[in-house]
């Protein structure tokens, strides 16, 4: 088998223009694949960082309070015990936080804009902490009651600063117009989509523009020390919250204030638990990911199909020169299947050592990228909620890409192999040419 | 060594016919051939180019089938014989040297002569290594082992062939006109090793030749014409009879 091996090696050593050619396709395809799937591995964390941040825990308990049939609003009342229940039954919690959750108007001299609005306790948010750069005024400033951060680009629509007032309006639950005064405390950088439609207020501010009660939520965020847990936590909750005598929704895994139109249109009235994820709640941002990775495997999978072609082509050309060597080998007693393997090891070894080479060039390239923070356009920056490009390295991925390519490759180079194998000693041996 | 010493047959032929097909026109490269060859002999084939000589050797060779009759190498029935079981009667009981050497280009002297070996599985690496290296100070190469093909002169190449198809201690050694592309010298010794080993290891050779020279160190001559057999000859009818102008 190691003669086979060398064999194998020698000739691609013999045929070094041929070789470099095909190796350096290989080499393009596998860096090419490495880059994009940082992209999208990127991509995908900055929106898990940003989006379990601002506006969702890895699992959510939320919910939906109806006065009346047609009213929703996004609530969950007595969530002291909901929480207290939650702590005893999910031993895989990290930590919890409660959030307020509503739309609402604010109100500057010169502008408004609608926005959804999240009620919290900044000294319980340590993620917070971590995610929000503030750009001006300190995030402690949410302390105290009858505060506000806005994002960069809200701040600039409302012409406001740190130390100026805005008018914050929304409707209570029975309908009602109300309003609150709020000084701007911090603005943050912007993050992409989620912080363009969302500010930061106090849970008594929030409560209070409500008219709420203090033991009133709009959703319980839930961080587990391990995210792969999310689907059994899931399950788990939705039945002993059952059993603790709680209605929850069907699972509908869709962000909440999409669900606004089919909670309104139900008949019941009361409170109903929404037990959701984090995939559920950003789900209306993720086809960024499914497009960007639709992408990476088309645009792979026309390169491979150009890759295969010039393997195939190389193969029989290999097969061709070599033909009175099969012939030879076969003569002499080596096995067809000998045979076989002999030209799948050439392919099997231009397929290592040309993802060898683009792995590492696609992550040198991954990695200088990342060091010089190349900031993206704000559109781009939009769905990326990041305002630098991060393309993410996992070992498992780069060795992933190369060993699917190298796959491919070799399995692309069985057709030629196999007929290679199939010759005929005697007719491979009189071959010319 | 001559036949008499042995007289088991190594390869025994019957009424073998053998028909190409060139698109619709069947072509006939051997007649009814008949011949048997025993242990030990050192034989040579003989015949006008289109006599049927290759055709023959290949088919004693197992690597191309008879149309017709039985082709017996070492006892079995080549027709009965299922592709990988030709294999290994080709790995294990013949030997091969070709007119154009076939040595495998990326592979060195040593590692040409060991390859049947690998193939075989039957050695361990110092019984291979001993193997190879005493088949080489034979043909005189030992100094050449970690050589590649293309840096050796043709009479070296066809040494190392040589020394490759003797390697497994076949049987049977088939050589198609293996001083063809020689000088007369080179190919004079080639000949002179292929008889040497014949009578050390008493291996049995079968090569084809038009070469009067090279036919004179046969034991007996068979010769071809036509695809038909002619007839079975000594070495110095063979050499009267060319000089005479027949073949």
């Amino acid at each position: 088998m190691l003669q086979l091996f060398l064999i194998a090696f020698r000739n691609l050593g013999t045929h070094r223009r041929r070789t470099l050619l095909l190796g350096g396709a290989i080499a393009s395809v596998t860096a090419l694949l490495v880059i994009l799937m940082g992209l999208s591995t990127g991509m995908k964390e900055s929106m898990l960082r940003s989006a379990t941040t601002l506006s969702t825990g890895h699992v959510n308990v939320a919910g939906f309070y109806k006065v009346t049939a047609g009213q929703a609003a996004p609530v969950v009342t007595g969530y002291p015990a909901i929480l207290e229940q939650i702590r005893k039954d999910v031993p895989e919690l990290d930590f919890a936080v409660q959030r307020g959750r509503g739309w609402l108007k604010v109100v500057s001299e010169t502008s408004s804009i609608q926005v959804g609005v999240g009620g919290i306790d900044i000294q319980s948010e340590p993620g917070l902490r971590q995610v929000l750069q503030i750009r001006a005024g300190a995030l402690d400033g949410l302390a105290e009651s009858g505060t506000v951060l806005l994002f960069e680009k809200q701040a600039k629509k409302l012409n406001v600063q740190v130390g100026e007032s805005v008018t914050l309006a929304a409707q209570t639950l029975r309908g009602a117009s109300n309003t609150v005064d709020a000084r701007v405390v911090a603005i943050a950088a912007d993050m992409g989509m989620l912080s363009d439609f969302g500010i930061f207020v106090p849970s008594d501010t929030l409560r209070s523009l409500y008219q709420f009660k203090s033991d009133t939520a709009g959703a319980l965020l839930l961080y587990l020390k391990d995210i792969q847990h999310v689907p059994v936590v899931q399950a788990r909750l939705r039945q002993t919250l059952t059993d603790a005598g709680h209605t929850v929704m069907d699972h509908d895994p869709r962000a909440f204030f999409m669900k606004f139109e089919t909670v309104n249109r139900e008949a019941w009235t009361g409170q109903r638990l929404d037990i959701t994820n984090w995939e559920d709640e950003i789900s209306f941002i993720t086809w960024t990911l499914t497009a960007l990775n639709s992408l990476t495997g088309v645009l792979i999978f026309v390169l491979m199909v150009i890759i295969g072609v010039g393997i195939m082509n190389t193969l029989w050309i290999a097969i061709r020169e070599r033909t009175r060597e099969i012939g030879t080998l076969r003569a002499i007693g080596m096995q067809r299947t000998r045979v076989l393997l002999m030209f799948v090891f050439e392919a099997l070894l231009l397929g290592m050592l040309g993802t060898l080479a683009g792995a590492s060039m696609g992550l040198v390239l991954c990695l200088a990228v990342n060091a010089m923070a190349v900031h993206v356009p704000e559109v781009v920056a939009v769905f990326i909620m990041s305002d630098t490009l991060n393309l993410a390295v996992h070992p498992s991925s780069i060795l992933g890409a190369m060993a699917f390519i190298t796959a491919c490759t070799t399995a692309i180079s069985l057709i030629p192999s196999f007929l290679a194998a199939r010759l005929k000693p005697v007719t491979a041996m009189h071959h010319i040419g | 060594m001559n036949p008499t010493a042995s007289q088991s047959s190594i390869v025994s032929i019957t009424n073998v016919t053998k028909d190409y097909t060139l698109g619709k026109v069947v072509v006939p490269a051997l007649r009814g051939v008949d011949l048997e060859v025993h242990a030990g002999e050192f034989i040579s084939i003989a015949g006008p180019s289109g006599s049927g000589k290759t055709t023959l050797l290949n088919l004693i060779g197992c690597v191309d089938t008879a149309t017709g009759g039985v082709v017996r190498v070492a006892g079995q029935d080549t027709k009965q014989l299922t592709e990988r079981q030709l294999t290994n009667l080709r790995l294990n009981t013949i030997g091969f040297i070709f007119q154009s050497f076939n040595l495998v280009q990326v592979l060195s002297v040593f590692q040409n002569v060991e390859f049947p070996l690998l193939l075989q599985r039957k050695l361990d690496k110092a019984q291979r290594r001993e193997r190879v290296m005493q088949l080489l100070e034979q043909v005189g190469l030992a100094s050449h082992a970690k050589h590649r093909p293309n840096e050796l002169s043709g009479g070296q190449r066809q040494r190392v062939a040589v020394a490759r198809a003797l390697v497994t201690r076949p049987q049977l050694v088939l050589a198609d006109e293996p001083t063809a592309n020689l000088d007369s010298v080179t190919g004079q010794n080639i000949i002179d090793l292929m008889k040497e080993l014949n009578q050390k290891e008493g291996t049995t050779f079968i090569f084809s030749t038009h070469d009067a020279k090279v036919m004179s160190h046969a034991n007996a001559v068979v010769r071809l014409a036509d695809g038909n057999f002619l007839d079975r000859i000594s070495a110095a009818e063979a050499s009267r009879a060319m000089a005479a102008g027949g073949h």
